[in-house]
């Protein structure tokens, strides 16, 4: 792996909380900065708020209080901020969310055709060559039940990848596929790692985590326990919390 | 041993017996019972239709179907009346989707007034009879609006479906997994394109087999506009008995075209959803 330039801040996240129904807490004063072609990995027990924390980064959660500014846009209440950290953060979901009604070509290319108003000839060489680069060429005119769990959540970062973003968030990615199609879309996303891409990733796969992370964010129960270097966070993490947290996941075979 | 137990023991008994007959062949199997039900059905038809004691004159009925005259054939009374049935169900349908698509993203909109505004349509719609908001749009609101007896008609049935489309295509759309919402959001969709590119194409599909009943209901429905004197095939029917007494040909004859034209309507809409599974498989 050829070392990369981390650049300026491109995600900043200043003291933001968020309560579910008036009563749960999912963000407790929560501050975080993220670099240009930085990989931050958040990894926590379930309910920790990392996925609520991710989800607030393009505005799919609403905050309650603290700011977001990414690249230099507040996430405010500006129709035209949130539009352009929309389109310039790519998603990829737990489930794929792909559209179930569009082929795998239509997925990929409703985006810039609809929203960057790119044109048609553009947007397909553009879709062949992202689904060449996830390597799914052969099944562009299929629909996505067509596909195993590893392919649909190739095309659905294709589809985000489109958008050609900033920043890619992943929402537990691996979590709903099959144990042999893990690797699949790993593979993908360590070559975007590599390809220098701002990445926020909340995973539960320690073995990604250890080998494309920069940086290991700590979370529990809405906020920040502890966050350091990967080495840092595998040989000698400071907290008991998460002492405790690594040996029971690394106990179970979390690791690799 | 309970009833049941011994109910369904007697069945598999049967079963096993049937079996005995050595009746493989399904489509023989088929036949003898649909000839077995049908042989009851006619017969309990035929002895209610002797009890009327009442005298069949099918050769008469021709008259009200079609005219002869010296430019040839034309559409009898039935026929005339079919075809304003047609047009008044037609142009009511597509007005009532539009109402009725309106009034479900009303529903589903974050204006409050929008969600007020669509509820009490909603609710003073579908709980009163058709019959009653007929005469109130036709006497009431028609001299208000200046209209004439046709657009009342059809601006009463649109409205009253609609209430109904309303409720079908709101549950098409909430049917539809938060999961959507959220990618189409994720690539920078707005609002309206996001209906309109990911959530209505999914939708649509899900309700179609309800928007089909429902536009069978309405051509059904279409004939409660006789009572305000629009001569559609029912009124035409009406007439045509008074002047003839030939009251069952001429009822049996309206059911059949009701019939055919809901069964042609059926059958356009069902190759339609075969289409589009075929599609998107």
């Amino acid at each position: 792996m050829k070392e990369k330039i981390i650049g300026e801040t491109i995600i900043e996240v200043d003291s933001v909380s968020k309560t579910f129904d008036r009563r749960i807490k999912a963000l407790r004063d929560v501050s975080l900065k993220v670099k240009q072609k930085e990989v931050v990995v958040i990894i926590g027990p379930s309910g920790s708020g990392k996925s609520t924390l991710l989800r607030c980064l393009n505005g799919l959660e609403e905050t309650e209080r603290g700011s977001i500014i990414i690249d230099d846009t507040p996430l405010d209440e500006h129709h035209k901020n949130r539009l352009k950290i929309r389109t310039e953060v790519g998603m990829v979901f737990q489930n794929f969310n792909l559209f179930p009604h569009m082929t795998v070509r239509d997925n990929i290319r409703t985006g810039p055709r609809f929203v960057r108003k790119e044109a048609i000839d553009e947007v397909d060489i553009r879709t062949e060559d992202l689904l060449e680069k996830v390597g799914i060429t052969d099944k562009i005119d299929s629909f996505p039940r067509q596909l195993s769990g590893g392919q649909q959540q190739r095309v659905a970062i294709a589809r985000a990848l489109a958008m050609n973003p900033l920043i890619m968030l992943f929402d537990e990615p691996t979590s709903a596929l099959d144990p042999e199609m893990v690797g699949e879309v790993l593979e993908v996303m360590k070559t975007l790692a590599h390809e220098g891409m701002t990445m926020v990733v909340v995973t539960h796969e320690m073995g990604f985590a250890r080998e494309v992370g920069d940086r290991i964010i700590f979370m529990d129960e809405g906020k920040i326990v502890e966050e350091s270097s990967v080495e840092d966070f595998f040989e000698n993490p400071e907290k008991e919390r998460t002492k405790l947290f690594l040996s029971k996941i690394l106990d179970n075979g979390g690791c690799e | 041993m309970t009833f049941v137990q011994g109910l369904l023991a007697g069945v598999d008994e049967l079963r096993h017996k049937a079996h005995l007959f050595k009746i493989r062949n399904p489509f023989i199997y088929e036949s003898i019972k649909f000839l077995f039900f049908s042989f009851f059905i006619i017969l309990f038809v035929a002895r209610g239709l002797n009890g009327l004691n009442y005298r069949w004159q099918w050769y008469r009925m021709s008259d009200y179907i079609y005219e002869i005259t010296e430019n040839g054939i034309s559409a009898g009374p039935l026929l005339s009346g079919l075809r304003l049935t047609l047009f008044v169900s037609a142009v009511s349908l597509i007005l009532s989707v539009v109402i009725g698509f309106v009034s479900a993203l009303f529903r589903l909109s974050e204006s409050v007034t929008a969600v007020i505004v669509s509820r009490v349509y909603l609710e003073a719609v579908r709980n009163t009879p058709l019959l009653i908001q007929l005469f109130l749009i036709y006497f009431v609101v028609s001299p208000i609006l200046g209209i004439g007896r046709m657009l009342s008609a059809i601006l009463a049935l649109s409205l009253f479906e609609g209430a109904y489309t309303s409720e079908i295509i709101r549950s098409g759309i909430i049917s539809i997994e938060k999961g959507q919402w959220e990618a189409a959001h994720s690539i920078g969709l707005s609002r309206v394109q996001t209906y309109r590119r990911v959530i209505l194409p999914q939708a649509f599909r899900q309700v179609l087999p309800m928007l089909a009943s429902q536009a069978i209901s309405l051509v059904k429905d279409s004939a409660l506009v006789s009572t305000i004197a629009i001569y559609e095939l029912t009124m035409h029917g009406q007439v045509a008995i008074s002047e003839s007494f030939l009251t069952f040909e001429i009822w049996f004859t309206v059911a059949a075209i009701y019939l055919i034209i809901n069964s042609c309507l059926s059958l356009i809409i069902h190759i339609f959803e075969r289409r589009m599974n075929k599609v998107s498989i």
